[in-house]
Order: structure tokens, then sequence, then C-alpha cells
């Protein structure tokens, strides 16, 4: 009896004048992604004061990384992200053309691009899932992952892989597009765009989502600068700001990548935000099949197995679909990278501003607060 | 010894029904979410599984709430018509019905309570929340039918529809049984107001705690609520039925139509949920009274 749950609980509870008890939000939590948790103090259902519990999926990526060949980490990076694995391979990719100071292909930089440019859809329909799941909308999160899935088959088809694609290399990328590819995307693509029509039904003009996400987890202009948030998120406290635009990368010089920035920063801001994000996004990949030039598809670097980088170091971004991906990487000139460092697009709301927002927040909203700031938390515990 | 046979009989009758409903049910959602689904016996096989398993217990007063909780809602269905029907003898007074029924919400409520779990706890209070916003509407409605029939007997009711279609309640009082199937939605738990258990928020609630036989003391708790719960709606509005086999039926259009709203809403925060149900069903309900009355 002395050691039963409710015994233990109420001690805690006559510790804190019956008040305040404490509530483990994650790291097995059905509202919760990723092996993540937040320890909440509550009273009632009101959150007091929050405790980001990570360490559960520390997988020491960075010290990692500094015992493989170049080349083998190409396998290792896209595991930072799940949802959304592209970004890293290239970002690491391009840090490293940057020491070693080479300009890939121009096709290259366009299969990275549409890579990319998908890589964003299949992460942005888990994101518009995880949403809709967070507040028991199950129907959209299954018709969503249905979507992904075609996406994933044609990533299959490229890349031999569905989640972890290990698609980009250091020179350019692993292999050109099979035949009748760009029309089965051309067909994905209009298929996502009808389907958007039964999204907006389903999801964004649901007047309970508009309920329940209206003025939930305000960010401010300044805030967003303030906490470093990046991507939809900045752009939904209309700060206009895209790694693609202001330091382009890969084949985004070449396409006119529009920036949609909203006024609201609140929860049903960002929905809305990912929302058109998603449609400029199957425009964008339309237009960069349509501009795409014929040629060589990486450059020659040699065996890559024994590929020596320079001595240097060099910081390469990437726009992923949660925000701004950062690769820091530092050559010894030898066969293995001396450092990497990753800036993760979740950290600063994960973080920080969870610790500023959950205070006084019920505990209802916490998984929508998480979805709609596409928290994922296997970026923080790298 | 018959009427205690009659009871026993009446209560599997119930239990597998509800598990049919579920399992139907479940199948239609997935359909509807691009999912093959289970098999529509699959509540069959989980019950089945659940009671096959160890289960963790917290204390006495748990074990007693689960029973309580099952007894409870078996008990109401004694007082249920089943196509005129009954287990025993009895008037089935609807008043008596809505009591009882609250009996299984509190069995739930203790065995969530011992589990001594904080968000078994939140779901509870949840649930009792609920009912505060779905119960009002549902009686304004009741006492609606009361008043016309001249009876609170939820078999003269039923009887007092016989006759054809446009004799039926529901067609008679459209506003009170549009009312009703909005607080019915709540009764049963389904979305958009299902905060009781909200998985993504306090991970299932009342159920975070259960396992093994608990658990699935728990899944025959829902099948039953859910023959009872139609039950109620059939005999009220749609002239409850000649044979069990229309009953039966006219309750899975009942339930049809919940799983239906179910799949396509999400869930109200419990504020909003008792703040919609104070407001929408309950004028509704009470333009219908008002119709009455006059």
């Amino acid at each position: 009896m002395m050691d039963s749950p409710s015994y233990m609980l109420s001690k805690i509870a006559e510790k804190d004048n019956l008040t305040v008890y404490e509530l483990f939000f994650g790291p097995n939590h059905p509202g919760m992604h990723g092996n993540f948790g937040y320890v909440l103090e509550m009273i009632g259902t009101e959150i007091v004061k929050v405790r980001p519990n990570a360490g559960h999926l520390h997988r020491g990526f960075e010290k990692l990384m500094e015992q493989k060949l170049w080349v083998q980490n190409i396998a290792l990076v896209p595991r930072i992200c799940v949802a959304d694995p592209d970004p890293n391979e290239v970002a690491y990719c391009t840090a490293i053309e940057k020491i070693l100071r080479v300009d890939i292909p121009d096709r290259a930089k366009f299969l990275r691009t549409i890579t990319l440019e998908m890589s964003r859809l299949s992460s942005f329909l888990m994101g518009m899932g995880a949403l809709a799941a967070a507040v028991g909308l199950y129907t959209a999160m299954n018709i969503m992952t249905a979507d992904r899935d075609l996406i994933l088959d044609l990533f299959e088809w490229l890349t031999g892989a569905r989640v972890y694609h290990m698609f980009s290399i250091p020179g350019g990328v692993r292999n050109d597009l099979a035949d009748g590819f760009v029309e089965r995307l051309y067909k994905v693509l209009d298929h996502l765009e009808k389907r958007l029509i039964e999204y907006d039904k389903l999801l964004f003009e649901n007047p309970i989502i508009h309920k329940r996400l209206k003025g939930l987890g305000y960010v401010s202009k300044e805030d967003a600068v303030k906490y470093g948030l990046t991507g939809p998120n900045l752009r939904a406290s209309g700060n206009p700001y895209d790694v693609r635009v202001d330091d382009p990368y890969a084949a985004y010089p070449y396409l006119d990548v529009r920036v949609i920035t909203q006024e609201g920063g609140d929860a049903l801001t960002r929905a809305i935000q990912i929302r058109l994000e998603f449609e400029e996004t199957i425009n964008l990949i339309r237009r960069a099949l349509k501009t795409m030039p014929e040629g060589e598809i990486r450059l020659n670097l040699g065996n890559l197995s024994a590929l020596k980088v320079p001595k240097g170091e060099a910081y390469a971004k990437v726009e992923s679909s949660k925000g701004e991906f950062g690769y820091y990487v530092v050559s010894d000139g030898g066969m293995k990278p001396y450092r990497v460092a990753v800036r993760g697009p979740s950290l600063p709301a994960g973080l920080l501003l969870a610790q500023k927002h959950l205070p006084k927040m019920k505990i209802d909203d916490v998984a929508a607060w998480m979805a709609s700031l596409a928290i994922c938390p296997p970026d923080i515990d790298k | 010894m018959i009427a205690a046979i009659r009871v026993f009989g009446y209560s599997l009758f119930a239990i597998f029904i509800g598990l049919l409903f579920m399992g139907i049910g479940r199948k239609i959602i997935a359909r509807i979410q691009l999912r093959l689904g289970p098999p529509f016996y699959q509540a069959f096989l989980d019950v089945g599984k659940l009671f096959a398993r160890k289960s963790i217990t917290h204390n006495f007063v748990m074990d007693l709430g689960m029973i309580m909780s099952l007894a409870g809602l078996l008990s109401t269905m004694l007082f249920v018509p089943v196509a005129g029907h009954m287990a025993i003898k009895t008037s089935s007074n609807l008043i008596l019905i809505i009591y009882l029924m609250a009996i299984g919400h509190l069995g739930m409520a203790m065995a969530a309570a011992a589990s001594g779990n904080p968000n078994a706890t939140i779901g509870v209070s949840r649930a009792l929340t609920m009912m505060l916003g779905y119960e009002i509407p549902f009686f304004t409605v009741m006492l609606g039918l009361i008043i016309f029939n001249g009876t609170s007997s939820l078999e003269l009711i039923a009887q007092s529809q016989a006759g054809g279609i446009l004799n039926w309640n529901m067609v008679k009082f459209p506003l009170g049984f549009l009312a009703a199937e909005i607080a019915l939605q709540a009764i049963m738990g389904e979305k958009p107001f299902d905060a009781m258990v909200a998985p993504a928020e306090i991970a299932s609630g009342p159920m975070v705690e259960l396992g093994g036989k608990y658990l699935g003391l728990a899944f025959l708790t829902h099948a039953v609520s859910i023959f009872v719960e139609t039950g109620i709606m059939v005999n009220l509005f749609m002239g409850g039925a000649s044979n069990v086999f229309t009953f039966v039926l006219k309750q899975f259009e009942i339930y049809l139509i919940t799983i239906l709203i179910e799949a396509v809403f999400p869930r109200f925060r419990i504020e909003q949920a008792v703040k919609f149900l104070w407001t929408v069903p309950m004028s509704i309900a009470v333009v219908q009274l008002a119709i009455i009355l006059l």
C-alpha cells in the first residue's frame, strides 16, 4: 500500500498544499510526437510551470559524424528529421561543396530542388495531419497519410528508399529521373491540388477548428524574431523571410519563389500558412519541372569513399518545411569531418517558446499548440 | 428463476448488439478515412483478448467502480423496452431511466479516481461536466414529449406512435428530434463532444489506467451504453418497433448518424462543448417545448 501510485500522488499533493501536481506530457503520450516530453506543473487543468524533458531521443549525431567518412554521414543526416529528411542531406552536401569550392551541375541543382520540394509536400501533409489529430479529426490525418504515401512512392522510385532517401551526395545527386517519372509526378500534383478542396472543407474551414485554434499560442512579429522562429512560423507572424529567397541555394535562384506572409501569429494563422505554402509548393515543383535543363547530374570528385575535404569551414542553410535547417561543418583536411553542428528549426519553439506559452494554458491545448508550431522533437534531441 | 434468466439473456443481447455496432462503426469510419478497417466482428475479438489478459488493479475501489459502471448501465437496460418486450415487469419510467444512466458514469468516475492517475481524474471531471451539458437539453425535449403524451412511460410513448411513419415523434417534433440528436452525440461521448477521452490531450482520460480485464469491462460498458442510448432514442422518436429485428435496425440508423458526425468533426474543448450544448440544442429544445405547450 505504501508504494502504490495513489499513495505517492497523495504525498506529492500534501507537500504542495494539495494544489500543484505534476503531469508528464510525454515521452509516452498520444499527443506527443517523438520521444520528447514536457513535465507540466498543474493546478486543476491549468499549467503553471513547464519543464521540457528532452534526452530520450538523443542519439549523438554530431559526435557520431566526426567518426564517419564524409560520404558515410549521408546515411546519418536524414535521420535527424524524420518528417522532412531531404533538407539535411542538401544542407550537409552544400556545406561540403562550399569548403571544396565546387559548383555542381545545373541539372543536379534542379533535382535537389525537386526532391526538397517533394519532401516539403510530404512533411506538410504530415504536419497538417498531426494538427488534425491533435484536435481529434482523425479523418483528415488518415486521408493526408494516404496522400503522403503517393509522394513516398515517387521517392521510392527515384531513390530506392521511402523515408530516408540519401539522394544528395557531395558533388550532385545519386541518379537521374527515370522514364515516366515526370508524368507521374504531374499526376500526383494534380491529385493533391484536387484534394486541397477537401482539406479545406474538412480542416481549414471547419468552425470547430477555428474555435479551437484562434488566438492559441500568439507570437508577435517582434517575438518571432527574438525567439529565433523560422520558416512558416516566422512568416505567419508577418516577417517576410525565406532562405530560398534571401540566401538562395540549389536551383532557387532560377525559380521565382513567392514568399507568403500573413499577419496574425496565432495557431490558426500558422495552420492556414502551411495550407497556402502547400499550394505554392505544388506550383513551384511544376515550374521547376518545366525549366529543368538537361545535362550532368554530378561532378566527378573521384572515389567518394576516399574523399578528402580541404581544411576550412562553412555554414549552409536550407529552408525546410518547419524552418531553417543549418549545418556548420569544419574540416581539418582529413577523411572525416572535424566538427559538424546542426541547427534544427524546432529548437526555439520547442524549448524556449514553450516556457513562455505553456504556463496559463489549459491541458486541452498543449498538443494542438505543439502541432501548430510544427515542433519535431528529433531535431531538438540530436 | 425465469426472471433471472431473462435478465441475463437481455444483458447478453445488449452486449452482443453493442459490440456488433462498435465493430460496424469502426469499419464505416475506416472507409470514410480511406482505410480498409478491421473486420466487423473485431470488437468481439478485442473483448475476448482483453479478458484473456492478466490485469493490474490499483485497489478495491477501482474493481468496484468498474463493476458498478457496467451494472448501472445493465440495470438501465432492463427498463428500456426492446420492441415492446422487457426483461422485467415495469412501467419503464423515463425519469428513472435517465437517473439510472448516471450511475454508469459515476461508477467510471469512482474507478478512474481510484486509479490515481491525474489524466483519468481530468477525464472523469470532464465527463461529469459534459453530463451537465447534455442532460439539460435532453431533459427539455423529454419534458415536451412527456407533456404531450401525458405519461412518462417510455413504453406508452413508443406505443402512441404506432401506425406508420407519420405518427413518429421524429416527424411530429422535428426540432425536438434535432436537439435530442445533438445531445445524443454528447451522451454517447462521440466527437465533437469526446473531450472526456481525448487521446491527444489527456491520454484517453478514464481509460488510461485500465488494462486487461478492466479495459474489457470498459468495452462492455460502452457496448451496453450504445444499446441503451440508441434504444431510448428509437422508443422516443422512431415509434419503437413491432419485432426485435426492426428495433435493432432502427437503433443502427441512430448509431449510423452518430458515427457519421463523429467521423468528420474535431473535438470541442470542454467549456466550448458545454457552452454549445447550453445554447444551440437548448434553444431548439425550448422552441419545441413552446410549440408543444401552445
